[in-house]
């Protein structure tokens, strides 16, 4: 085949991609790329929204860096990524195995039940969990009632001190059930053969779990807890319905800060700022945790 | 799809480790700890839906009397409550209206692009594949107040199809990585075959591709199902008549109204979950296809 047929062929390739790509790239430059770089754009502006912008220069991260209301809200961020990895990532892959290893007989009733929460809107979990932490007629006081606990019950949500523990309880459970899905997935593509050999060499439930089920999903492990990592910057709705961020900002995300920030006071500007700083640090969580996670890697072979 | 059916999934009681060989116990002491904590920890899962159930048939005040207690009287008026006053029904038509357009959108710009990132080798591909990955990590809300500018420039703020737009290119990236995943275990022979035939790339790619993609597209469209039906951000920033509003975004209204009955509002959510849970247990397999697929994405 000459040269020239090549690039003929190459050509019409070109041609053909960028037809089949164009309108998936078109929707993302427009509603992903543009407003991203708008966001940065404004992220140096005094805005309300509406009136023409100020530029401001560096004024709105320099108040970042002393809003205690962001690095707060940033540290409940953190929270819920450090507890998805630990309650979801990590408690996931033990009841994953469990269904699949030791008690395979439930299986398919146990993952109906646990993915129940994932299907359902975020909206109705939390709605309902609201009715669940009621200080009056709640689920959880009525439980501790009920058992002697009686000093124990308070409103779960609009105490500073439980707040966020009460929240991040609701959004463990409901994830939960994912994670469970994805390592019960993972545990029935190991071959049978290693635990065989497992088995052979007298290896109890607690050592065939740690060095041979967890080594042979490692791929696995990486990409669910970088799931939890990207998901968990991402978190709006159930804290939104539960909480709103509040009490005075106790659980507050990044997410509803910034809507507050934009929508509620109209500050458009500093909105930005705040969205675009995260944009900045969740890569940065992203690269340690991929950068810890080779490392943890290759010390263990 | 054919390599996973293969596993082993079915033990011999005498490979389980921990359990000797000979003796075969037919409960040993650790699986029975482990049946009870999977039986307390599903408990906690499933008992608040199951109370909702059967608290929203109770009367406001048997339901302040005891939290516990089921209902004497059943209440079926409630749902009726729910449902009128709640405007469920119109909030479901609007839900189902942006979520069908979203996920045609979104299933066919994915199904065209997955295909290309397989099937063309271009030098600009891979940028275009980085593109897409970081734009997955990218949270909706960081774009929010310029969209919003945006919008309302178009003249499609507090619209439906201003709801459409963002969403479908925020669940983009995910549905094409599906898709693209699928047509790399498409045989190279068949695709070439389609394509030499000398017949238009575009339709080789209609008359041969599409009908063979139908189930990943499936497992894209049930994935994209969840998300936008479900989704709370964009409708909650971009909706303001109430006419228009979404299934979610509807109910916060209504709960926010009425703070008196709580049966009914249990009811109301109830309702407003009802959708989701009768498409799961009707489509087990499939959701569970799906939601496995959008979560592991690379």
């Amino acid at each position: 085949m000459s040269t020239s047929t090549r690039s003929v062929a190459a050509r019409r390739d070109a041609r053909a991609a960028l037809l089949f790509l164009a309108p998936a790239v078109l929707f993302l430059a427009v509603f992903v790329a543009y407003p991203l770089l708008t966001a940065g754009v404004l992220s140096f502006h005094s805005w309300d929204g509406v009136s023409p912008r100020q530029w401001t220069g560096l004024t709105n991260y320099e108040r970042l860096l002393g809003d205690r209301i962001f690095w707060g809200s940033l540290r409940n961020n953190v929270l819920v990524a450090l507890t998805a990895i630990v309650f979801q990532v990590g408690v996931g892959m033990v009841i994953a195995y469990w269904l699949v290893r030791v008690v395979p007989r439930i299986k398919r009733f146990a993952m109906f039940v646990y993915v129940v929460p994932v299907v359902i809107s975020e909206i109705c979990i939390g709605l309902l969990w609201g009715f669940v932490y009621n200080p009056y007629f709640g689920l959880l006081n009525g439980f501790l009632n009920a058992v002697g606990l009686d000093e124990l019950a308070r409103g779960w949500l609009g105490d500073r001190s439980t707040a966020m523990p009460a929240v991040l309880v609701v959004m463990n459970l409901t994830y939960l059930g994912l994670y469970i899905l994805l390592f019960v997935a993972a545990f029935e593509n190991v071959d049978e053969a290693v635990y065989d050999a497992a088995a052979i060499d007298g290896a109890g439930h607690y050592r065939t779990f740690f060095s041979v089920s967890v080594p042979m999903v490692w791929s696995n492990v990486q990409a669910t807890t970088l799931l939890a990592v990207v998901s968990s910057f991402k978190t709006f709705s159930l804290v939104y319905v539960l909480t709103r961020g509040g009490p005075s900002n106790a659980t507050d995300v990044v997410s509803t800060y910034l809507f507050q920030t934009g929508f509620g006071n109209f500050e458009a500007g500093y909105a930005s700022t705040i969205g675009f700083a995260q944009i900045l640090l969740t890569a940065a969580v992203g690269v340690f945790v991929l950068g810890l996670m080779r490392r943890g890697k290759r010390g263990e072979a | 799809m054919s390599s996973s059916t293969i596993h082993v999934t079915r033990q011999h009681p005498a490979a389980v480790p921990g359990t000797t060989g000979r003796e075969r116990p037919r409960l040993s002491t650790g699986t029975a700890i482990v049946y009870l904590i999977l039986a307390v920890h599903l408990t906690v899962v499933i008992f608040p839906f199951l109370w909702m159930a059967y608290s929203s048939l109770k009367s406001n005040q048997d339901f302040l009397a005891s939290v516990w207690s089921l209902p004497t009287n059943p209440q079926w008026a409630n749902y009726g409550k729910a449902l009128g006053e709640g405007k469920l029904l119109v909030y479901a038509g609007n839900s189902l209206a942006v979520t069908a357009v979203s996920v045609a959108l979104t299933v066919a710009m994915a199904t065209a692009a997955g295909y290309a990132f397989v099937i063309y080798r271009t030098r600009w591909m891979p940028w275009v594949e980085i593109a897409m990955l970081v734009a997955m990590a990218i949270p909706a809300y960081v774009a929010l107040v310029p969209l919003v500018a945006t919008l309302r420039d178009a003249g499609l703020l507090d619209t439906r199809t201003g709801v459409v737009l963002p969403t479908v290119a925020f669940n983009l990236p995910v549905s094409v990585l599906i898709m693209r995943a699928f047509f790399s275990t498409v045989p190279r022979s068949l695709v070439e075959a389609a394509r030499v035939d000398g017949t238009s790339e575009l339709r080789a790619f209609l008359r041969v591709m599409v009908p063979i993609a139908r189930p990943a597209m499936f497992t894209t469209a049930i994935v994209n199902t969840i998300w936008v039906w479900n989704d709370f951000l964009f409708p909650l920033v971009l909706l303001n008549t109430p006419s228009k509003k979404t299934l979610p975004l509807g109910l916060t209204d209504y709960v926010g109204e009425r703070v008196t009955d709580y049966p009914v509002l249990l009811a109301a959510v109830l309702l407003a979950a009802l959708g989701s849970f009768v498409v799961y247990v009707a489509l087990q397999k499939q959701v569970i296809g799906g939601l496995t697929s959008g979560a592991i994405k690379q």
